[in-house]
């Protein structure tokens, strides 16, 4: 959804994941809106952010919308390929990468993740399973969370827990025996929310948004900075242009 | 004079070579290269009681379990990418038909790995702090200890040796050298792990042909090889189709509707077909 009508939920997304990569990160990228915000930020601010993909393919840059990291689109532009043995291998269980894009099904306040199944009315339902998104998130220098926001998506207690956060029942990742720092940030289509290894924090809220009604929908512990959280920027004209007619021009994943 | 082994055989020789209930080892990854045509061949062989392993499964093995061949999966994760995810092997897990045993990506390659070398275990810390760790270690699959040397928690994981494996590559020679265009995932450590390693080519070259720096699987650790061109149809063959978008779509709507929809996706296409050039022949029309 989108507060404001001059984008849609998953353009604001896109746009405000995208600013959590730096220039100059090594990233290792998930399927889907992932896929969008590291796209996006190698087109604007972060050219020199290098793009890795598990399947085996190194800095892609592609120029047209694929359907997932499976589909050759996704690969053209590579500079290598290789194995998942090298990507989560020697670039991330190596400590070679400084960012896991990542999407979830559902996240606790420690920005530990489940991406395998869920359960409603009692009933589990399987989705994809860790893939490399488990090994990307425990080796990893830090972990980016873009989804859409919807409050079942947050809970204390994940049903199923794929993908370590900075803690995990009151062991910090030190302590289990995992490096890097864990997950910095959950970036949903109505708020940015940072973490520390003191928690969770309303860092800023989308443009029309309003924070009481954010966090009535974010049930878990979430503080709330002194004067309240920020408007995140609104997406640039040249943001919405490139999404528009390049990255995701049928809106598969920004529609 | 020297001779070279002649490793091609037909496909269906490929299939009937693999015993009810053995431990078959998948290498596409979701919507390219999956070994399509030699997973109809067995469910046309009615093969059943199959353990499979497939890192990040895909198409073929959404469809072995579909035709009821497989008993056990063990994988990192599961899904057609966009077009949806695997709902024969979902719909297995949710009724307890299917023993569904995970892992991350990385552990299952190295367990792999592990297999292909001959090494006792093989380490890592993945996985720790996670949900995957304690059904693994209650199956005795994984423990976790300590580093020797600096008393760091990791977890060891056994060798996995898997009976055979089935890679969809795009040239092979007759002696069953293969080369591997685009990205390779965890195709080599797929095919040196298991004790018989099996090809389906799109193409079959004489043996010279190939330049040896572009052999992805010498034919050392190969037993035999089938010439399927298009053989991984509805998935893509990188460098030379792409996925069939419309057939996917058909085939996930099939899958996701029931059983007895996906069973008849199956009927028609796979048991109502004695090839595989009759399939795509029916799935062009």
């Amino acid at each position: 959804m989108s507060a404001d009508e001059r984008w849609t939920g998953g353009e604001m997304l896109a746009v405000a994941g995208s600013l959590q990569v730096h220039d100059g990160d090594v990233a290792v990228v998930g399927l889907g809106l992932p896929q969008m915000a590291a796209l996006l930020a190698q087109r604007t601010h972060a050219p020199a952010a290098r793009l890795l993909l598990e399947i085996g393919v190194f800095e892609p840059m592609p120029t047209e919308p694929s359907a997932g990291i499976a589909d050759p689109r996704m690969w053209r532009g590579a500079t290598a390929f290789g194995t998942t043995l090298e990507v989560l291998g020697v670039m991330a269980h190596g400590g070679r990468v400084s960012l896991g894009l990542l999407g979830a099904l559902q996240v606790d306040q420690w920005g530990s993740f489940n991406t395998t199944e869920v359960e409603t009315d009692g009933r589990r339902r399987r989705f994809r399973g860790s893939g490399g998104g488990n090994d990307i998130s425990s080796n990893a220098g830090r972990i980016v969370i873009v989804m859409t926001h919807q409050a079942r998506k947050f809970a204390e207690t994940l049903t199923f827990l794929t993908s370590p956060g900075r803690q995990v029942g009151g062991r910090s990742r030190a302590d289990l025996g995992l490096p890097g720092e864990g997950t910095c940030a959950v970036v949903t289509d109505r708020c940015v929310i940072a973490l520390d290894d003191h928690g969770a924090t309303l860092e800023s809220v989308h443009p029309g948004e309003h924070p009481d009604a954010v966090l009535a929908d974010t049930p878990i512990p979430l503080a709330v900075p002194d004067g309240g959280p920020k408007e995140t920027p609104a997406p640039t004209a040249a943001q919405l242009a490139f999404i528009r007619n390049e990255l995701d021009p049928n809106g598969w994943y920004t529609g | 004079m020297s001779t070279r082994p002649d490793r091609v055989v037909s496909l269906r020789e490929l299939a009937a070579g693999i015993p009810d209930g053995s431990h078959v080892a998948l290498a596409g990854f979701a919507i390219t290269r999956n070994a399509v045509a030699f997973a109809h061949e067995l469910i046309r062989a009615g093969t059943s009681g199959l353990s499979v392993t497939q890192v990040f499964s895909g198409m073929e093995t959404d469809l072995l379990v579909a035709g009821g061949a497989v008993d056990r999966l063990t994988y990192a994760s599961g899904s057609l990418d966009r077009f949806g995810l695997l709902h024969a092997v979902n719909r297995g897990v949710a009724t307890g038909r299917l023993e569904l045993i995970e892992y991350s990506g990385l552990a299952l390659a190295l367990r792999l790995h592990a297999g292909a070398l001959g090494l006792p275990f093989v380490t890592t810390r993945s996985m720790l702090g996670s949900d995957l760790l304690a059904p693994l270690v209650a199956a005795g699959q994984v423990e976790q200890i300590e580093s020797p040397f600096d008393g760091a928690p990791c977890l060891a994981l056994p060798p996995l040796r898997p009976d055979f494996s089935v890679v969809h590559v795009d040239v092979a020679d007759r002696a069953g050298n293969a080369v591997v265009d685009g990205p390779l995932w965890s195709i080599p450590e797929t095919a040196r792990a298991s004790r018989v390693a099996l090809l389906v080519a799109e193409e079959i070259v004489d043996v010279g042909e190939l330049d040896p720096s572009r052999v992805t699987i010498p034919g050392s650790l190969v037993h035999a090889v089938a010439h399927v061109p298009r053989g991984g149809h509805p998935t893509a063959v990188y460098g030379r189709y792409d996925y069939d978008a419309a057939h996917l779509r058909s085939y996930v709507a099939a899958a996701g509707e029931g059983v007895e929809e996906h069973d008849a996706y199956l009927d028609r296409f796979v048991r109502g077909v004695s090839t595989f050039d009759e399939y795509l022949a029916l799935a062009a029309a």
